[in-house]
């Protein structure tokens, strides 16, 4: 009888350990978005599209990103260049290009597929909305160059030493 | 059979006819050779070396002339040292061809890498991509690598205008000359061609305007990469994007089968669908380009009613309550007699049912009519009695047929008949006889050519059939009243008296009479400028009686005519004195839309669908102003619904399901392509049945498909025309020719339509004989006969709507002689007056060096309707000419 006692006072104590442990230690959770979260640099989030370095759009509106899409979430509309009316090198832009952030399963297909890496999949996760209309992306949404404050980058060498990644 | 050649393939063996090419023989056992330059339509050339094979022969015992066998009693076979190009090499008998051999895959391999040297790899922003043959054979063979240097590719200018329609991106092109041989071989408009060789070759065309072709569109299908892509479609959308939605060209009578792209509710292209009977794979540029009226914004959107000078939206429901009322109240006061209706000629067999069953059952009435505009001369029932045999094939008739064609200028007409025609006789050697007033283009492909003086052409036909008759070789003369009493005179058609009238020898009737008569196989043609005379009918239809040329497969006669649904209108009985079938109406009937429209008419409301009479002529205007209640149904407020009390919007073609029957009878159905209409538009029918029910009619229609339910039940020779049987794909064997399906990214399933038997098909029927003299030549030697034939890019509504041919309108203009502008002494470009029977118009004058002496040529149906104005609602006049001098 008292040795059972014993023995579960021990279980309790060892318990309680744990938590008096764990007590005085930093705690990981994140008070977002007054405190930045940090992800891996290969983190899949919020498409951005790019523009080459003289400004000029890098989507072609070839519509790979649509067709490579398992979730049909983008829509792309294509147009002709002109000396004029120039969106992008060559002879063809995006005059539509939206994108469904409802549906999305933002698995990059779509970054996978596009020959000129104009839509890339960024690093944003925060795209709750009041409204579903809010979350079609136009392409004019798109194309802001998107660095929210409550996001930084994770270091990933911790990735790169465990399985000899190269970045 | 001695004709039949044994081979192997891949150790296959296969049987196939003798002179099979190589390729075509590999198709039959399932085996894929890849090509470019190689196409089923047309000559080989074995220009882009993709199909290389080894092929090797039997080895030939010179002293028994029998193969040599080797020890295991099989023949030894001698493989050729280089590769063969298998589109271009027949069959031999015991031919061995190594498709898959490492040497011939290697080649392939060689040759893709070469083609690729300079292929600009653009294929993100190419139209043709996902479609392309070029792409679909690099990941299916090329080695992923080039040798080459990517930096060092030829350059041209990009989206270079090769025409108006197609433009050239000459750095994808990889010199298949595909085109080149399409313009030349089929479509007989040799425009293209190459300049310079190696690897500055490119593709140009000289002609003025430049690709000046009806056909140019065909060209971006056959490309095999994406050096030719049509302006339409430029960038509309990824091929693999479209929704693909069988459908029946609207333009013209031949009913070409294609194919609606659509996207999102919008047409995005048009492309031909595989019909070897009809179309083959090819499609005119008017049915290619000539689709945006679909889409047009001009179009009707909501029910109109006049409110004095004004129209005012309404409901449907107001609009046909209102309607009703009107037709019901004027029907009570005036009688049935007074009202009338016009049904245009594109609308579907479901919408002229319903239209002759609601005057006929609801108004109680017989007048109404289709024959307005291009169909104004049109009462055909040829087609009826001795209308081409079921089975018809004008694309495999040949040397054992003879095709008369009469007044028809087909290549404006019925382009695709053109085609048909034409390849018949310069491909398969069929004996072609043009007969017409002036030089048309099928006049280069005919055996013979027959110049007739205009309005003499009734007279050249009966000369055939006494021709016929006195050289002994009418085969069926059963019931043929050679007595001159019975037959008002048949010898006043001699060779030597109708060569005086016709303007046409002695010894070419007569021969013209012996080639048609004793060829197998028949076939008449007959167009608008024939003048549809109906005793040019009788003659031709006693011409292939006689000869024996009716009631069987490639034999009969084809009227040329103009709307697309111009013989479902007369079968569907839109004429005042038939039912529908070719029944007479005992009574007699009612009047015609020439009477309806004629000034003083007693007609005091019409219903008008899909016809605008009000551009015609300033009297059917009058008379249509003058109307107490005018109802229109159309796509676009015409001339006509502008004077209308009540507007309604009808839908599309595209819009919506039916039925058109073509001029060779066969019924198509074409599908709904653009599921949401424009606006508030309904069915014709479902108007036509919804103004009836407002009458008091209780029809209860609810589909297109259960209109023709009613009609294969109430019309014979519609009896098999179901729905589910015209939409039901072809037997396989005839699937198996998809030339045009490689590499596109839609497969449609080939529908052949369904033929309604003519009366001579039908043996326990005799066709009568009927003999109806030609009319009095007025005037045998006219000064100048003014020629309004129709040409393919009129003034119509539905093709103004395409921005695209735009340019490509006949403008208003004269075409003259030069020796009658010589006369006149008026250059290129200068005004002339012509005036008839005091109307005179003012046109330009263009001078064309084929045109005959004594006949000028005013297209009708052009801007401002000058043509209709001297020649009325015929096709030819005597007209006076003045110069204008300033």
């Amino acid at each position: 009888m008292l040795k059972q006692i014993i023995n579960e006072s021990k279980e309790i104590a060892k318990g309680m350990g744990v938590t008096f442990k764990r007590l005085y230690e930093q705690p990981i959770s994140n008070q977002f978005p007054d405190e930045p979260v940090a992800v891996y640099p290969r983190f899949r989030g919020r498409h951005v599209l790019k523009r080459h370095d003289n400004g000029l759009e890098r989507c072609i509106g070839c519509a790979l990103c649509a067709a490579a899409c398992p979730t049909e979430c983008i829509y792309v509309e294509a147009a002709e260049n002109t000396d004029a009316d120039r969106h992008s090198p060559g002879e063809r832009y995006a005059k539509v290009y939206d994108i469904n952030m409802l549906r999305c399963i933002f698995c990059g297909y779509c970054a996978e597929a596009c020959p000129t890496e104009a839509i890339v999949l960024e690093h944003d996760f925060a795209l709750a909305r009041y409204s579903r209309w809010d979350s079609i992306y136009t392409k004019e949404m798109l194309l802001q160059p998107h660095e929210p404050k409550y996001i930084v980058i994770r270091d990933d060498s911790v990735f790169v030493e465990a399985h000899s990644w190269a970045r | 059979m001695t004709n039949e050649i044994t081979l192997t393939i891949d150790n296959i063996e296969v049987t196939v006819p003798q002179g099979t090419l190589i390729v075509e023989a590999a198709k039959k056992i399932g085996k894929e050779i890849p090509v470019f330059c190689y196409h089923g339509k047309l000559e080989p050339v074995g220009m882009c070396r993709m199909c290389l094979v080894e092929v090797g022969t039997p080895v030939i015992d010179q002293t028994t002339k029998q193969p040599t066998l080797d020890a295991h009693g099989k023949p030894i076979i001698r493989f050729a040292p280089k590769p063969v190009t298998a589109c271009t090499t027949p069959v031999s008998p015991g031919m061995a061809v190594k498709v898959d051999s490492e040497a011939a895959l290697a080649d392939r391999k060689a040759v893709l890498e070469f083609l690729l040297t300079s292929h600009p790899l653009d294929c993100p922003v190419c139209d043709k991509g996902g479609e392309c043959p070029l792409q679909d054979l690099t990941t299916r063979h090329a080695a992923g690598t080039s040798r080459f240097d990517y930096e060092d590719k030829q350059h041209f200018p990009k989206k270079y205008p090769l025409g108006d329609l197609i433009v050239l991106d000459m750095e994808r092109c990889i010199i298949c000359t595909r085109c080149v041989r399409f313009q030349n071989e089929i479509a007989h408009d040799p425009v293209l061609a190459i300049e310079e060789r190696g690897r500055h070759a490119h593709i140009v065309s000289y002609s003025k305007p430049k690709f000046n072709s009806h056909y140019s569109g065909n060209t971006a299908d056959i490309c095999p990469v994406g050096a030719l892509t049509t302006r339409d479609f430029r960038f509309g959308a990824r091929s693999w994007e479209l929704t693909n939605v069988p459908t029946v060209c609207n333009h013209c009578g031949v009913g070409c089968n294609m194919v609606l792209g659509t996207r999102h509710g919008e047409i995005k292209r048009v492309m031909p669908r595989q019909n070897e009977l009809v179309n083959e794979i090819w499609l005119c540029d008017k049915g290619r380009f000539g689709h945006h009226f679909n889409g047009s914004p001009q179009r009707l959107t909501k029910p109109l009613v006049r409110d004095g000078e004004e129209f005012v939206e309404t409901s449907w429901d107001e609009a046909l309550k209102m309607i009703a009322e009107n037709f019901a109240s004027i029907k009570e006061t005036n009688g049935a007699a007074a009202m009338g209706g016009i049904a245009g000629a594109h609308l579907s067999n479901e919408d002229l049912y319903l239209f002759q069953k609601f005057f006929r059952e609801v108004i109680e009435t017989h007048n109404l009519d289709h024959r307005v505009g291009l169909s104004a001369m049109l009462e055909d029932d040829t087609a009826y009695t001795v209308g081409v045999g079921v089975g018809t094939n004008l694309g495999q008739v040949g040397k054992e047929t003879a095709i008369l064609v009469v007044g028809s200028d087909l290549d404006q007409e019925a382009p695709i008949l053109y085609l048909r025609v034409a390849a018949a006789s310069f491909k398969r050697g069929a004996h072609l006889i043009n007969a017409g007033g002036r030089r048309t283009k099928l006049d280069a492909q005919a055996k013979v050519t027959l110049r007739y003086r205009y309005g003499t052409a009734p007279y050249l036909a009966w000369g055939l059939v006494s021709a016929v008759v006195k050289q002994g070789l009418a085969k069926d003369l059963q019931g043929f009243p050679l007595n001159e009493d019975d037959f008002g005179g048949l010898p006043d058609y001699s060779a030597t008296k109708v060569a005086a009238i016709t303007g046409i020898s002695v010894a070419e009737i007569e021969a013209t009479a012996k080639a048609f008569a004793s060829a197998p196989n028949g076939i008449v043609l007959f167009g608008l400028e024939a003048g549809h005379d109906p005793s040019l009918r009788a003659a031709l239809e006693t011409l292939v009686l006689i000869t024996g040329h009716a009631g069987k497969p490639n034999n009969g006669i084809i009227a040329v005519l103009p709307q697309a649904n111009s013989r479902g209108a007369a079968d569907m009985g839109i004429l005042p004195h038939r039912l529908p079938g070719y029944v007479p109406i005992a009574s007699g009937g009612g009047l015609s839309a020439q009477e309806m429209l004629a000034d003083g008419s007693p007609i005091k409301t019409m219903l008008i669908a899909g016809a605008d009479p009000a551009v015609e002529s300033e009297t059917y205007r009058n008379t249509l102003s003058n109307l107490d209640f005018l109802v229109v149904q159309d796509l676009f407020l015409t001339e006509t619904a502008k004077l209308a009390s009540v507007v309604l919007p009808a839908k599309s073609v595209a819009e919506r399901d039916g039925t058109f029957t073509n001029l060779e009878r066969r019924v198509q159905a074409f599908e709904v392509g653009l599921p949401l209409a424009k606006g508030e538009a309904w069915a014709d029918w479902l108007i036509i049945a919804s103004i009836a029910r407002h009458m008091g009619a209780d029809w209860g229609y609810a589909s297109a498909d259960g209109v023709m339910a009613e009609i294969t039940q109430l019309v014979p020779l519609y009896r098999y025309m179901k729905f589910e049987n015209l939409v039901a794909p072809t037997a396989l064997e005839r699937k198996t020719a998809h030339y045009i399906y490689e590499g596109l990214s839609f497969t449609a399933e080939v529908r052949e339509g369904l033929q309604w038997p003519t009366l001579a098909e039908d043996k326990t029927a005799k066709v009568p004989f009927r003999f109806i003299p030609p009319a009095e030549i007025q005037n045998p030697k006219p000064n100048l006969i003014l020629v309004a034939p129709r040409v393919l890019y009129d003034d119509g509504r539905l093709l103004a709507e395409s921005e695209v041919v735009k340019n490509h309108l006949v403008k208003p203009m004269v075409w003259l002689s030069r020796a009658d502008a010589a006369k006149l002494g008026i250059a290129d470009g200068e005004q002339v007056t012509m005036s008839r029977h005091g109307v005179a118009v003012t046109v330009p004058v263009q001078i064309h060096r084929l045109l005959n002496e004594g006949v000028a040529v005013l297209p009708r149906n052009l801007a401002g309707r000058l043509a209709e104005q001297l020649v009325g609602a015929g096709v030819y006049a005597e007209v006076e000419i003045q110069p204008v001098r300033n």
